[in-house]
């Protein structure tokens, strides 16, 4: 430990405590670690010859591997025995709390701890402000919703357990009193998003959020629900100017004029479950002696469920207060977003801390699950679009979208935002004006899902398209030609994008694969077979990256040339790991076979220090925070927001670039024995591999080992070690390395030579991204277009997806099968959320326990098409384009497709979701 | 209520006052949950009518989703009270015991699982096509019962026999989990039906 | 309390007293540690529970776990995902599963392993008629839920196992 390590410890955790791995003693077990490095020396490589994943190996032999799978004696240094929780969840948010009767739970089933709000309010935890809310109902409050936890019950023997959870099943075991109605708060968020374009494509902007910012309404006192209304404070005069321009904008859509043709809708989206198939579990073993809590989860923001749980532990009183806290972390049985920033692992941490000395596991059954699970947000959603007759051209766009956001805040105030800006989907329109506000109720917490708020927008609004040219009429295809965002133009935000815009390619290939041109066909030759036929298409596009992601990265090459990467990226079945050896590989010539996800702990050389936040810091404080060459605006970011790709292989592909450049192109210069000064020294961008060989022209190949081994030995560098921040574009710095300047998107370095310790260099004229880029929204973005046939049971309405196409580009697909099995599982969720999946949100919803599999439906294999599914992936625009996120884009146009199907072959327009056989059934009679 | 037999009860043992409040009450519809006697139709004097009363409360057994679920109309079981298709989609495959990769048996152990909330009995299957009885009236469903095309070649003695004894009939009065058990008791169904036979087997309109 | 004695993966295990209410679930995953077979719903719909029960004629089935008694396997011979792989050496499914890229978060993949070779072994008792296959492999797998992938794939591998060895699984 070094002044450095101090430094970023004390900096993880303001609240005193030690955050760190301790590496576990290996035993004849392999520990933890081990288990989750995949692929490993020992086993076979399936990625090395791109042949499967990293992780293949591992999931067809059962290697235990995911949070759920680990108990105490797989750990080697823990206790051997584990003993386990549960919580006691209120399904009743209308009465007053009066306490659990665990009268049933007598005897021998009687649980050796219970924790409640007293105990934790006796003990002094606090809430994380993300989480704020009590962590458990108090006595004599009104549960704050459905599900919310009354009681932690442990208990030292699992068949004890398994009694008494059975034993509780049926039974009301907890106490309600007086009635006193939900309890009602003020809304989470409320924002307005209004851009008004200027007289020419090229003049600024009249008004918008990237040139005026960002505003939020003012609040009733009493509810404080947002006042919409332009009105005439002193205060909110910024609110005051952008509501201004809204209103104009909808009096002009709601202006009679026959030249114009506008549509006003409503949508409905419903709640829906991420139904990853592990459900959430963690361990917990708090050794009193050491006064050290270890946790194993399975989290997609790992360090920032270390930060939540020092913090929730900061100021307790000295016997629940951990001096250091041990995470470790697990690849996951799916997220889809529902793993990222849940409650769940402060539960098992405080189970650790009532049972000190025993390991306790903490794990959900899947009605617990439903009951306890993140939710996507059901959203109601009030949507103009005004039409050109002549030029079949948007003249205006207004949208109101409220978000049932549940029991805690979450995302909701995010993702209120990002699917406000998203409202307007593919399309340009130069007047813009969308309300978005995310409200309370005693529903199950709605936060992140799979498309973050913009799949609920972008269903709605490309049912309003389809509407649209029914209506003008227009052909679809030639409607979103007509109106497709073309690069240089700017989006609803009032910024352009930064990446590609393939929309014009992604509508052609729409308009001439034979689901589209079949259409009329199929539908007249269904008519003769007495079954209903209809085509649906849609296109949309999705942003990936937050605003505020980092990218940090390990990479080692040993003597023998072996590559092993470390990274801060978690698993979730989107292959990362894979992408990521895949993208060094291309620089170092290897597929690495040694990687290790969700690493909180290996970047310490880099001595990384933080503050503020990256999302509001003004630009003065960031020039100022810079100086400090080991600042930077944000250490770590989740796995999310379809970041795998772009934002999680970054640091490592910048990484293994300084150790091609600096490590192994001098030794293989000397190998090949050219002198320094040689024209051919400075070609090293001109040198490619080819299975495991340095090829440069007219110069012999050069095995990766041999070139491995003799950096070794001539103590080259070996190994780079980067982080990188991205705020919709990468930050930049310049580092000496060998007295040579090298520039590279990167704000931190460090390196290691032949088998020492990483080195951190100083950087200079590092460039972080201008904090203006918060008021721009997503400037990263990746289209997908879906089309489907399907065709309908006049008696029943039953419905059959006979055929299905979806075509998304991805630039440069870094691992090309899991991008093509990313579609085709994001069709199969995009059947769900658009035919099966629902919830109630109530008091008959998941809220009340009784959920499972069964009534909640997802889609199976013979709800699919499978045989008549086609995936295309469009070609990355050149050699050099970057990697894009594309594991939320995949689902959201199969939603609109199939409801805009269902029109055509039935002539009814839905606009709620689920539609069902039996809804359909409704309208066919 | 009517007001009339609550003087008579006053005078009545608790027994007897059982008894003739069930008869009342049985003349008058039986509870939803319960069956009533055969010798509360006695009153019917008309013996077809009375045969076709018998069958008609006998038909709130074989109506109940404890027994329509397995008797329905296509290859697909219900189930719950709600009667939703089951789930897992399990279809009934050649021999009503299910596809191969999904036989009843697999899940459905020989007695209801609690912990689990899985009904069982060692004889789970579907009832054949002909014995569906989904989406048919109460008449339709009598007449394809006294039918031996249509009823396993059973005789009206082995119908009584195979409602009031039959194991696996046997198990939607005791189903576990939060399923409401079919009406009354298997034995007075049975007897329901062998007052029905006696009367002639008429089937209600 | 029930005397249990099962095989698993060619051990024999117990005997042991269990409660008659515990699942075969909790005893392969509490009891023995054996976590490859894993727990997704506890009500049979996504077979991410299921494992392989070989009877003693040769013919075998998945049976969920989640759902079922332990003491319902006394006597009887399962094998689960962790038996497949012998001395290191993938089964032809499981290579197939890698090589097509069948799975992403993996959690329901030793429920389709062990529905795939189910197949495949009754497939090699009573083959099937080449123009019913895919019929046959969408049957099999259907009960088996997958939240990340879709499916095709899974499909694909099987088919794709079942086409390299024409004689031995199609008429």
């Amino acid at each position: 430990m070094g002044t450095s390590r101090r430094d970023f410890v004390k900096l993880l955790t303001s609240s005193g405590i030690a955050l760190s791995v301790s590496r576990l003693a290996l035993a004849e077990q392999p520990d933890f670690a081990a288990r989750e490095i995949l692929p490993g020396r020992q086993a076979w490589n399936p990625a090395a010859t791109g042949a499967g994943r990293i992780d293949g190996v591992a999931k067809v032999t059962g290697s235990k591997l995911y949070a759920s799978d680990f108990r105490a004696a797989d750990l080697p240094g823990w206790p051997a025995k584990t003993s386990h929780a549960m919580l006691i969840r209120a399904t009743d948010a209308m009465h007053i709390y009066d306490g659990i009767d665990l009268s049933r739970l007598s005897g021998a089933l009687k649980p050796s701890v219970v924790v409640t709000a007293e105990d934790l309010a006796r003990i002094g935890t606090r809430v994380p402000e993300f989480f704020a809310g009590d962590l458990f109902c108090p006595l004599r409050k009104t549960p704050l919703y459905l599900g919310q936890p009354i009681a932690l019950l442990i208990f030292e023997d699992f068949d004890v357990f398994d009694q008494a959870r059975f034993a509780l099943r049926d039974a009301t075991i907890v106490k309600y009193g007086e009635e006193t109605g939900a309890i009602t708060r003020p809304p989470y968020a409320a924002f307005r998003f209004t851009r008004v374009a200027g007289a020419t494509p090229e003049a600024p902007d009249v008004y918008s959020p990237f040139k005026n910012g960002w505003v939020s309404p003012g609040k009733f006192k009493d509810t404080g629900h947002p006042i919409w209304e332009r009105l005439p404070l002193p205060t909110g005069q910024e609110y005051a100017e952008a509501a201004g321009y809204g209103e104009d904008i909808r009096a002009e859509l709601a202006a009679d004029n026959p030249a114009r043709l506008v549509l006003e809708r409503q949508f409905e989206t419903q709640s829906v479950d991420p139904m990853f198939l592990e459900p959430e579990s963690a361990l917990a073993w708090y050794e009193p002696g050491r006064k050290s809590l270890e946790l194993v989860v399975g989290v997609q923001s790992p360090y920032d469920t270390a930060e939540s749980v020092a913090f929730l532990l900061g100021a307790a009183e000295a016997a629940h207060k951990p001096a250091r806290i041990n995470m470790q972390f697990a690849y996951m049985g799916g997220g889809f977003g529902g793993r990222d920033h849940t409650p769940f692992p402060l539960y098992v941490a405080l189970a650790g801390m009532f049972f000190p000395g025993r390991p306790v596991r903490l794990a959900n059954n899947r009605y617990e699950q439903f009951q306890s699970g993140i939710k996507r947000h059901a959203v109601s959603m009030h949507t103009r679009m005004g039409v050109d007759r002549a030029t079949g051209k948007i003249f205006a766009f207004a949208a109101d979208h409220v978000l049932h956001a549940g029991g805690l805040s979450n995302f909701s105030p995010h993702v209120a935002t990002v699917g406000a800006v998203a409202a307007l989907g593919v399309y340009y329109a130069p007047k813009v004006d969308v309300t978005t506000v995310s409200l309370p109720s005693r529903a199950v917490t709605a936060g992140s899902m799979r498309g973050y708020g913009t799949l609920q927008p972008m269903t709605a609004l490309e049912v309003l398209v389809d509407e649209m040219c029914t209506a003008l009429p227009l052909d679809p295809i030639e409607f979103r030609r007509r109106n497709a965002l073309k690069p240089g133009e700017r989006r609803m935000t009032g910024n352009t994008y930064s990446v590609s815009i393939r929309t014009p390619e992604i509508l052609d290939k729409l308009e001439q694969h034979s689901i589209w041109r079949d259409r009329a066909a199929e539908k007249a030759r269904g008519r003769e077979a007495g079954i209903l036929v209809g085509t649906g298409v849609a296109c949309v596009t999705k942003n990936y990256g937050t605003g505020a992601d980092c990218s940090l990265a390990a990479v080692e090459i040993d003597p023998q040339g072996r590559i092993a990467i470390r990274f801060d990226e978690t698993e979730i079945g989107n292959a990362v790991g894979t992408a990521v050896a895949n993208r060094v590989a291309n620089y170092l010539g290897g597929v690495a076979d040694e990687i290790a996800l969700a690493q909180t702990e290996a970047f310490t050389p880099l001595a990384l220090v933080r503050s503020g936040d990256p999302h509001t810091i003004d630009q003065k404080t960031q020039d100022t925070a810079a100086r400090n060459p080991r600042w930077v605006p944000e250490t770590f970011s989740a796995t999310a927001a379809s970041t795998g790709a772009h934002v999680g292989t970054h640091a490592a592909a910048e990484a293994a670039r300084v150790i091609f450049r600096f490590g192994l192109w001098p030794t293989a210069l000397e190998l090949w024995r050219i002198a320094p000064n040689d024209p051919r020294a400075a070609q090293w961008q001109a040198a490619r591999w080819k299975d495991g060989q340095l090829t440069a022209p007219s110069l012999p190949p050069l095995a990766l080992a041999d070139i491995a081994a003799r950096a070794h030995t001539r103590n080259g560098i070996t190994g780079a070690m980067a982080h990188s921040f991205n705020r919709w574009a990468w930050s930049q710095a310049d580092f000496k390395i060998d007295g040579q300047n090298w520039t590279a998107e990167i704000d931190a370095l460090a390196l290691r030579r032949g088998a020492g310790k990483f080195v951190r260099l100083d950087r200079a004229n590092v460039k972080f991204p201008p904090t203006t880029l918060n008021q721009s929204g997503p400037t990263y973005t990746a289209q997908c277009g879906t089309l489907v046939r399907v065709e309908i049971d006049r008696g029943t309405g039953a419905l059959r997806i006979a055929k299905g196409y979806s075509v998304l580009e991805c630039g440069n697909a870094l691992v090309p099968q899991v991008v093509i099995g990313q579609a085709q599982g994001g069709f199969a969720m995009g059947v769900g959320q658009a035919l099966l999946e629902t919830l109630p949100l109530y008091e008959d919803g998941p809220g009340n326990g009784k959920w499972t599999l069964g009534q909640y439906v997802v889609a199976r294999g013979s709800d699919l098409p499978l045989r008549d599914l086609e995936i295309e992936v469009l070609p990355p625009v050149d050699a050099d384009e970057r990697p894009k996120g594309i594991g939320e884009v995949v689902m959201i146009p199969v939603v609109a497709a199939l409801v805009n199907a269902i029109f055509d072959a039935t002539g009814h327009r839905f606009r709620a979701l689920p539609v069902t056989q039996a809804m359909i059934k409704g309208v066919l009679t | 209520m009517k007001s009339e037999p609550r003087t008579k009860t006053t005078v009545l043992t608790f027994t007897a006052l059982l008894a003739t409040l069930i008869s009342i009450h049985a003349a008058s519809g039986a509870a939803a949950d319960m069956l009533a006697t055969p010798e509360s139709f006695a009153a019917i004097a008309d013996t077809a009518a009375r045969s076709a009363a018998l069958f008609t409360e006998a038909g709130k057994v074989l109506t109940h989703p404890r027994c329509m679920n397995c008797h329905p109309a296509g290859d697909r079981p219900r189930q719950g009270d709600v009667q939703r298709l089951h789930q897992p989609p399990v279809a009934r495959g050649e021999d009503g015991f299910g596809l191969p990769a999904m036989r009843c048996q697999i899940c459905h152990q020989a007695a209801n699982f609690e912990p689990a909330g899985v009904p069982g009995n060692p004889a789970w299957h579907l009832a054949p096509h002909e014995m569906g009885w989904e989406g048919k009236t109460l008449a339709q469903i009598c007449e394809q019962i006294k039918d031996p095309a249509r009823n396993g070649g059973r005789s009206l003695e082995d119908i009584v026999h195979h409602v009031g004894e039959d194991h696996l009939v046997g198990w939607a009065w005791a189903p576990g989990g939060d399923r409401t058990p079919a009406p009354g008791t298997q034995a007075q169904a049975g007897a329901l039906l062998d007052a029905w036979v006696k009367t002639g087997a008429v089937c209600p309109n | 309390m029930t005397t249990l004695t099962v095989t698993i993966n060619g051990r024999s295990y117990g005997p042991t007293e269990v409660r008659d209410e515990l699942t075969m679930n909790d005893y392969l995953r509490e009891y023995l540690g054996l976590t490859g077979t894993k727990f997704g719903c506890g009500a049979a719909q996504c077979l991410s529970c299921a494992v392989i029960v070989d009877n003693p004629d040769g013919s075998s089935y998945t049976s969920p776990t989640c759902i079922v008694p332990a003491t319902s396997f006394n006597g009887k011979s399962i094998r689960t995902v962790e038996g497949h792989a012998k001395n290191g050496e993938l089964t032809v499914l499981q290579k197939a599963f890698i090589e097509h890229f069948a799975f992403q978060c993996g959690y329901c993949t030793a429920g389709f392993l062990n529905e795939g070779q189910v197949l495949l072994d009754r497939l090699a008792r009573k083959r099937v008629p080449r123009a019913d296959l895919e019929k046959t492999i969408a049957e099999a797998l259907d009960g088996h839920l997958c939240r990340c992938a879709g499916y095709a794939k899974y499909h694909e591998a099987v088919r794709d196992v079942i086409l390299a060895d024409p004689q031995r699984y199609l008429l």
